[in-house]
């Protein structure tokens, strides 16, 4: 069921276009990461959605109710500022309490909720505490307490984990889901890591110059972007992009790269005589020692290991770089680098962008059927 | 080795010494004049030993002096109740006008807000007399002259300003993600403002309530041209003492020590706010 | 789930009437405060451009420029603003070279410096009124301290305010003790607000006491300076409050500043419209320097409420 709908929303500041005709719905239960470059609009997106700002055009749902001149107050929008934006005069508990406060909910069914929301997010040893006197987890944490205790429709989170340390990030990333999962409300998560968007978003909204590039599921993102922008910002290593223009030979859809044609599948001739990018997800750039049919000779310059992978720094003799990763224990083979490796590319997975404006030409085939 | 102290060093500490003496002087001889008698203030040479009387305190406060030509009357503590009255009434009106104003100038940026507030501040810089005047006739005319209630319409000229600047400085302060926040959690406009903004701006607020009492206390002129003897406040009214034939020099002085004494007591009480106020909130002590 | 854009009538979402009008319901009273100041101001404004005697009222009319011209020639108006002028000059000076070399006396942060600092602040916090009436106590000719102490150093007829010869000098005297402790106290705050590292360094460099003043300290002073100066400035040049309350613009009209001037015009000689033109001509001097000062106040207000 859908919780929230946003219809055609436009907002500007004077002369500047802040994004225009925006549209997109959360189900109940759901979480849209919000994803993209500071100063994109994520923040003022929120906070239209919260009523604390009135969109220029367009419409705001919520279950149904277009809750358009509905002050803050009534919109029951729960919302985790950036700055925390804690109380300074009360008590994390009062801080936590205010929403119900605002009910008029009783003293007591006030203290059991609170001190339940605490536990649940391990600060309910300093609900006595003034907020300066919190560690900036604690403040952060009692800033989501404080949205998430009256179960609102609507969950508002605006890059709470920016302004916490990387110990915290990475504990709080494993434990949002669970949270997100309990509150069971429509939940936007806004961010500028593109890691935490994929991690903890049911959907990824990617919002660029005003507008949404694409809103879609993780793995849709990295497998199927719209952009070369998309698929250059997600994905760890980074995607490798290099200048091409498929031909059609006798062999079939080539395209030269490395010097070396190389075949490409039936789905990407939309993009023949183009010239484009071809991107190579470092994974389908497999390496190995010994030379063998359709590899290319490159120099290993380095080897990072990263978690369980390892990646692999290459060039080749016209000192083009590439990147792949390999599983950690095979990277044990190439020693520290510098050294002759083979490398063969798995060009039936790549990518094609249009060079001029970055445009996706062509997807690979979908592993699963496109999302209506 | 001796320890040597430079002739700088003493030089400072001489200064120091010199300009106390300079500022304090003047408030500890007429402290000491308040406790004498006529006799004692007019001896040649002067002397800090006497022996004190508080006849001149009992004078202003019984109303009612007895000289060798008979007795006189005195409307001192009228007239500090006056200036009570009007240095009260005016804060608490200034604050009740001044404070949402203040709120509003600091949170919507609209333009007439700003020319509010810029006139008010450069009212603060004009002659009073040049408002003060035509003001007389107006009074006049709607039957407000002579009463409490033109006299403290009439402070809001000092008053305002002062709160409004300060004040406005305080809310600005605040980060309008505290209000939203507490707002999205479901209170109405008027509760946040009472609940988060008015207690997070409470130092600024009663920084500028107290300068304003002080600046309204002192006030001379305002009260010289809009008051009759029965509403004056202090300032004009220890001066018509002087003029009043038969007056005793110590009563001038116990006057003086009776109107002076609540605003050095306010401003020993709120010394860390003077200079924000004293500047209109452009600098922090 | 999601779709991209969801196509759908736009509707113009609108905040109900009283939100809106909030910010103006606030500020109402404020309004009427500041109505208040101008329908008098245009008033007066129009006063000084009549012939207006309040003891003739039959002869009322408009004259325009009339009062502006006759102050051309008019030796008590080239007076008052020659009393005035140096009396805002003298007394502006004075504090500004007392109150900085003060501030400097008691700029490091001890105990004794802070306890200084608020006992200098008193004579600012007692009313100008009183405290010229203080000092007439204290300058009175049968029994005043200061008059016996000049005589004890051979001034045996020093009459203070009451003699042409030196009522300025009293008024100045008086006007230095009451408002040096603004001036001191603005610049402590801003001497110790500035940052260290420019003295630290200097020191270091081993860069003359003197030198470091002009060209580190009063530069970075220099706002402060320029702000509690420029209040002064506005302040003095409108003094009322111990001119009249010493001397009401005596001896002669040896004190006769803008606002006495215009106070007696008014109601001593009932001459509402000269009064009024005496005020105007004040107002455009405190209007071009209220600018001025206005200015270099919001640009220090700016930097305290950025310090936070």
């Amino acid at each position: 069921m859908t919780r929230l709908e946003i219809r055609n929303l436009s907002k500007s500041f004077g002369s500047l276009r802040l994004f225009h005709d925006v549209g997109f719905a959360v189900a109940a239960g759901e979480t849209l990461a919000l994803a993209g470059p500071s100063g994109g609009g994520k923040t003022i997106l929120l906070r239209l959605i919260a009523g604390i700002m009135e969109p220029d055009e367009g419409s705001i749902l919520i279950d149904g109710k277009d809750v358009g001149g509905v002050g803050p107050e009534a919109r029951d929008v729960g919302v985790a500022f950036q700055n925390f934006a804690l109380y300074p005069h009360m008590t994390a508990f009062e801080n936590i309490a205010s929403p119900l406060r605002a009910r008029g909910t009783e003293t007591a069914r006030v203290k059991e909720r609170v001190t339940e929301v605490a536990a649940l997010l391990k600060i309910d040893h300093v609900l006595e505490n003034q907020p300066r006197e919190l560690s900036n987890g604690q403040k952060q944490r009692t800033a989501l307490a404080r949205a998430l205790i009256r179960r609102p429709k609507v969950l508002l989170l605006d890059d709470p984990l920016r302004n916490v340390d990387a110990k915290l990030r990475y504990e709080m990333r494993l434990e949002l889901p669970r949270l997100l999962a309990v509150a069971d409300c429509a939940a936007i998560y806004v961010t500028q890591d593109y890691r935490e968007a994929m991690g903890l978003g049911d959907l990824v909204g990617i919002l660029r110059a005003g507008r949404f590039e694409q809103i879609a599921p993780p793995a849709e993102i990295y497998t199927r972007p719209r952009s070369v922008e998309i698929a250059r910002l997600f994905g760890d290593p980074t995607i490798n992009l290099l200048p091409c223009r498929p031909e059609r030979t006798a062999e079939g859809l080539q395209v030269e790269i490395f010097g070396r044609p190389m075949p490409l599948p039936l789905h990407f001739a939309a993009a023949e005589g183009r010239d484009c990018l071809i991107g190579v997800r470092p994974e389908h750039v497999s390496v190995g020692l010994q030379n063998g049919p359709g590899s290319l000779p490159f120099e290993l310059n380095a080897v990072t290991p990263l978690n369980v992978r390892a990646v692999l720094f290459l060039r080749d003799a016209a000192g083009t770089e590439l990147l792949a990763t390999c599983p950690e224990d095979d990277a044990l083979a190439f020693g520290r680098g510098h050294h002759r490796v083979f490398v063969t590319i798995d060009t039936s997975r790549a990518l094609l962008f249009d060079r001029e404006n970055g445009q996706t030409l062509a997807l690979p085939a979908a592993a699963q059927p496109l999302a209506a | 080795m001796a320890s040597k102290i430079s002739g700088g060093a003493v030089l400072r500490a001489a200064a120091r010494i010199i300009v106390l003496l300079f500022f304090l002087f003047p408030i500890f001889w007429v402290f000491l004049m308040s406790f004498q008698t006529n006799q004692q203030i007019l001896r040649i040479p002067p002397s800090i030993f006497f022996t004190p009387t508080l006849e001149n305190y009992t004078a202003l406060f019984s109303g009612r002096l007895q000289t060798a030509s008979g007795s006189l009357d005195i409307a001192f503590i009228k007239n500090l109740l006056n200036s009570i009255i009007l240095s009260s009434c005016s804060v608490l009106i200034a604050l009740i006008l001044g404070v949402p104003a203040a709120y509003a100038f600091a949170r919507f940026k609209f333009r007439l807000g700003e020319n509010i507030a810029f006139t008010l501040l450069s009212f603060r810089f004009a002659p009073p007399l040049l408002v003060l005047v035509p003001l007389v006739a107006y009074f006049q005319m709607i039957g407000l002259s002579d009463t409490y209630i033109g006299l403290i319409w009439v402070y809001q000229l000092i008053c305002l300003p002062l709160i409004l600047w300060i004040v406005r400085g305080y809310f600005e302060d605040i980060s309008p993600d505290i209000e939203h926040a507490y707002r999205v959690d479901g209170h109405s406009w008027a509760k946040t403002f009472f609940k988060i903004a008015i207690p997070l701006a409470r130092p600024g607020i009663a920084a500028a309530a107290l300068l304003s009492f002080i600046f309204a206390w002192n006030n001379f002129v305002f009260a010289l041209i809009l008051a009759s003897a029965d509403k004056q406040p202090v300032t004009v009214g220890a001066l018509a003492f002087v003029t009043s034939a038969g007056i005793q020099y110590g009563i001038i002085a116990a006057a003086i020590v009776l109107s002076v004494t609540p605003t050095l007591l306010l401003a020993l009480y709120a010394q860390r706010y003077l200079v924000e106020g004293l500047s209109l909130g452009a600098v922090k002590g | 789930m999601a779709t991209a854009t969801l196509k759908g009538r736009p509707t113009l979402t609108r905040r109900p009437a009283r939100h809106r009008l909030l910010p103006y319901l606030l500020s109402l009273p404020a309004l009427l405060v500041c109505i208040g100041i101008l329908v008098p101001f245009a008033t007066a404004v129009a006063y000084s451009l009549q012939r207006y005697n309040s003891s003739l009222p039959y002869l009322r009319k408009w004259i325009w420029w009339g009062n502006y011209q006759t102050f051309l020639t008019d030796s008590a108006f080239w007076n008052t603003v020659y009393v005035s002028l140096s009396y805002t000059i003298w007394t502006v000076g004075i504090e500004l070279l007392l109150g900085l070399a003060i501030a400097l006396l008691l700029q490091r942060t001890t105990r004794f410096n802070n306890a200084a600092a608020i006992a200098c602040l008193l004579p600012l916090m007692i009313a100008p009124a009183l405290a010229a009436l203080m000092w007439k106590l204290m300058t009175n000719p049968d029994f005043g301290i200061l008059s016996y102490l000049v005589g004890l150093i051979g001034l045996s007829d020093f009459r203070w305010a009451s003699s042409p010869s030196t009522a300025m000098f009293t008024v100045v005297l008086i006007d230095v003790w009451v408002y040096t402790p603004f001036i001191m106290i603005l610049l402590l705050a801003g001497l110790r607000a500035l940052p260290r590292q420019p003295f630290e360094a200097a020191e270091l460099d081993g860069v003359p006491a003197s030198f470091v003043f002009f060209r580190i300290t009063l530069p970075m002073l220099m706002p402060y300076i320029l702000t509690a100066v420029l209040f002064r400035l506005l302040d003095a040049i409108q003094q009322f409050d111990i001119v009249y309350a010493m001397t009401q613009g005596g001896p002669g009209d040896r004190l006769m500043v803008f606002q006495v001037q215009a106070y007696l015009e008014r109601f001593q000689y009932l001459n509402v419209g000269r009064s009024a033109a005496f005020l105007m001509v004040l107002w455009l001097i405190t209007f071009i320097l209220s600018n001025l000062f206005i200015k270099n106040w919001l640009r220090l207000r700016e930097r305290a409420r950025g310090a936070v």
